[in-house]
């Protein structure tokens, strides 16, 4: 018998080595799996039919209680792992609260209009798929039913890879009926946003100005603006362009205007048509650069938008990417209203060379203007707009005014024919592909084009994720280290077995 | 309590008592320096590629992600020292109770103060201890130069917690083992076969339908050790680790009984 469990034990063994050399089962894993369960299961044979001596009654007096403590050792283990597993008693301990679902991410889930089934494809060795299937978990578990995972493996997935364009392990494929969605890289900002485009409608036309040097949505690089466009299709809009040499009229369609730092005056057509739709109870956003004249200025101070020609120095932030200090805010003062939902002071937006944009004078009486977002109280206007563009530093004028000033401002116009909204940010960098997702800027533009188009239920707080230090440990830091600890431990683990091996031998 | 406590202090006086524990726990002091520095000394070369001036170095943008401490170094060696933790934990638990077996010095030990779940228990916190000390010591290496790559310190008590987790989960299969046997090696043979099972259920996924493969999945020690290791505490996982203490205390019990009645 104990040869027969022996040969089993040592067979079973080598199945699994095999298996967890390779990943795979062999010839060699198999035959060595089935010769070693068919051993043990001799043997247990063999150990019952002796085993004859536990079934008299004394022996079973004693070892009844014992086997009933088994059960019940058994259940009790059972009974807290499920107890605790419906009690969902989860704790996020990482440093980025990667497994805590953004609002954004809890709203997109409330808000499908189906079931969705989210397919992890994976090789069997990679690791990032741990990650992803706890995230995987953690959506299924807020989705309350409305979202199912599964797992596929990629090699054996052939026809999927085609159909879905895979190109790499570790890639979900979201499926609500017959749309799909596929994400490379399932972060949870990723995932969000493949959920947001799998339930879109596209209703609502984002109309985005062109023919005056502005920012280009189709521009790839740190200096485009494809992030902006990816991010409102994303977040349900249909963008189109508008050829503002050719304006005579806002096309009927259009939920809001986005005008993208234009670089040269407006045509006058296109001013009157813009003035005309705004004053139908048009919406629009306007990003403006400071040190440009483009006649939307004057537009916008029909409004009550006050645009001074300066830039906003903020002493409170440090010299970035070569400019002069304090050129580009990072601001963290915010007023109550639904653009600057849910920021505050430790969730900040960047800003890269910013104009004052001032609440001056309501046109009505039952208008509403407001600025929202501020930079620091030590904050003053540098004169010299165009120049510090172009990256001179910024003159102090002779009376410097210490202020909050305003890097964003809106305004609400009741009009006979709807409400009109319009919202001005004293930059449009902050926009570009290379800080949009920096800090909270997507989430202050994307919300204020939301209210502007007022589409308030669609206002959060998008997912975010910390880019881990890359270079902290220098080679001979890591080497330092090594000696200073690593080996340290051992050597005297080492030492203590040698001195009492010594003193035994010489007891 | 004050017999327990007696029985416990004698059991780790024995281990401590011998070189043998001392060299385990060097063992896995050094498996885990060594590793580390490996993956370490393998990191900063693959720095070194992207940060070299055919890269665009450092500034540009150039370094991926996930190409970081936490991702490249960290976690990966975290895996293999919960690997190497079912190939060493055996070789600490073999003895426990089959040494006092073998000897005849559990009968002797039936003729104490003390009641078979007091001597169950004292050898089981015992080992349980001697775990724990052994992952502390290979856990101060990693966790010190990796408190620099902004892993937190509530995650890196995380990954411990997981750590100490699978290890006393091992612990209890291997107190098992050596509960049943009076062979040390048959205890620690044993003992690995059924932790090679225990540790990774995903071998039997080629062998059960879907539905099956998912259910039995959870079952999988490195499952649950990989919910700590990524920074996920949760409560299912620890009362699945803690319920491997309580099923092997009862086992444990059955088989101290069982041995009465041979």
């Amino acid at each position: 018998m104990r040869e027969l469990a022996w040969l089993g034990l040592v067979a079973l063994l080598a199945s699994a080595g095999s298996y967890y050399s390779s990943s795979r089962f062999g010839f060699f894993g198999w035959a060595n799996l089935v010769a070693g369960t068919a051993a043990l299961a001799a043997a247990l044979v063999l150990w019952l039919r002796r085993a004859r001596e536990l079934a008299s009654p004394a022996a079973r007096r004693l070892l009844l209680p014992r086997v009933v403590g088994v059960v019940a050792a058994l259940a009790l283990a059972y009974g807290l792992e499920v107890g605790a597993d419906r009690a969902n008693l989860v704790w996020d301990v990482t440093a980025d609260d990667r497994y805590t679902l953004a609002p954004a991410t809890r709203e997109a889930l409330a808000r499908l209009p189906g079931a969705v089934t989210a397919t992890l494809y994976v090789d069997p060795d990679d690791n990032r798929a741990r990650s992803t299937r706890l995230l995987l978990e953690t959506l299924a578990a807020a989705g309350a039913g409305r979202v199912t995972t599964r797992e596929r493996s990629l090699e054996d997935s052939p026809e999927d890879v085609d159909r879905y364009q895979i190109d790499s392990s570790n890639t979900v494929v979201l499926a609500l009926g017959e749309r799909t969605e596929t994400v490379a890289r399932p972060t949870e900002g990723a995932l969000f946003e493949g959920l947001r485009r799998l339930a879109a409608d596209h209703g609502q036309v984002v109309y985005v100005a062109r023919g005056e040097g502005e920012g280009d949505l189709q521009r790839g690089g740190d200096a485009g603006f494809t992030g902006l466009a990816e991010a409102l299709k994303t977040e349900g809009f249909a963008v189109r362009e508008m050829v503002t040499a050719a304006l005579s009229e806002v096309p009927a369609d259009a939920a809001l205007v986005l005008l993208v730092a234009p670089q040269r005056p407006l045509r006058a057509e296109a001013i009157a048509a813009l003035e005309a739709w705004l004053g139908r109870g048009g919406r629009l956003v306007a990003l403006l650069e400071p040190g440009a004249d483009t006649g939307v200025e004057s537009l916008l101070a029909r409004f009550g938008f006050g645009l001074p020609d300066a830039v906003i120095v903020d002493p409170a932030s440090g010299p970035v990417e070569g400019d002069a200090p304090g050129v580009n805010p990072i601001v963290f003062q915010y007023a109550t209203h639904p653009a600057t939902h849910g920021l505050d002071a430790t969730r900040m937006v960047f800003f890269r060379r910013t104009r004052p944009v001032l609440a001056e004078r309501k046109p009505q009486p039952d208008d509403e203007l407001r600025a929202v977002a501020f930079a620091s109280r030590r904050s003053w206007l540098a004169p010299n707009a165009a120049a510090v563009q172009r990256g001179a530093a910024p003159e102090q004028p002779a009376e410097r005014s210490e202020d909050y000033w305003p890097v964003l401002t809106v305004g609400a116009y009741p009009r006979p024919g709807g409400e009109t909204r319009i919202a001005v940010f004293g930059d449009a960098d902050f926009a570009s592909n290379r800080y949009l997702r920096a800090l909270y800027n997507l989430d202050l533009l994307m919300n204020t084009i939301h209210w502007a188009a007022q589409r308030e239920a669609e206002i959060t707080l998008r997912p975010k994720s910390l880019t881990p230090d890359q270079y902290p440990l220098t080679p001979q830091q890591s080497l330092e280290m090594l000696y200073g600890v690593g080996l340290l431990i051992p050597e005297l683990c080492v030492a203590a077995a040698a001195w009492i091996w010594v003193r035994r031998r010489s007891a | 309590m004050t017999a327990l406590r007696a029985l416990v202090r004698k059991e780790l006086a024995v281990l401590f008592g011998s070189p043998v524990a001392w060299l385990t726990l060097a063992a896995i002091g050094l498996v885990t320096a060594l590793l580390f520095f490996d993956h370490l000394r393998i990191y900063n070369q693959i720095l070194f590629l992207f940060a070299s001036s055919t890269m665009g170095g450092f500034e540009s943008d150039t370094v991926p992600a996930y190409v970081n401490l936490r991702d490249q170094v960290f976690l990966p060696v975290m895996e293999t020292l919960a690997l190497t933790l079912v190939g060493l934990i055996p070789l600490i638990t073999m003895r426990v109770f089959a040494e006092e077996r073998a000897r005849g010095t559990d009968e002797l030990l039936a003729t104490t103060l003390l009641t078979p779940n007091q001597i169950v228990a004292g050898k089981s916190i015992a080992a349980y201890a001697f775990v724990a000390l052994a992952l502390a010591l290979s856990f101060v290496y990693p966790a010190t130069s990796i408190v620099r790559a902004g892993l937190g310190l509530p995650h890196l008590l995380a990954v411990y917690l997981g750590l100490f987790g699978l290890g006393i989960a091992l612990t209890s299969v291997g107190l098992v083992c050596s509960a049943f046997t009076s062979s040390q090696l048959v205890a620690a043979i044993s003992a690995y076969a059924v932790a090679f099972v225990l540790y990774d259920f995903r071998w039997m996924a080629q062998f059960l339908p879907d539905a099956a493969a998912r259910a039995i999945d959870p079952l999988s020690m490195h499952l649950r050790f990989g919910a700590f290791a990524e920074g996920l505490v949760r409560g299912a996982d620890v009362a699945y680790f803690a319920g491997y203490v309580l099923v092997a205390f009862a086992l444990c019990r059955l088989a101290h009984d069982q041995a009465r009645v041979r």
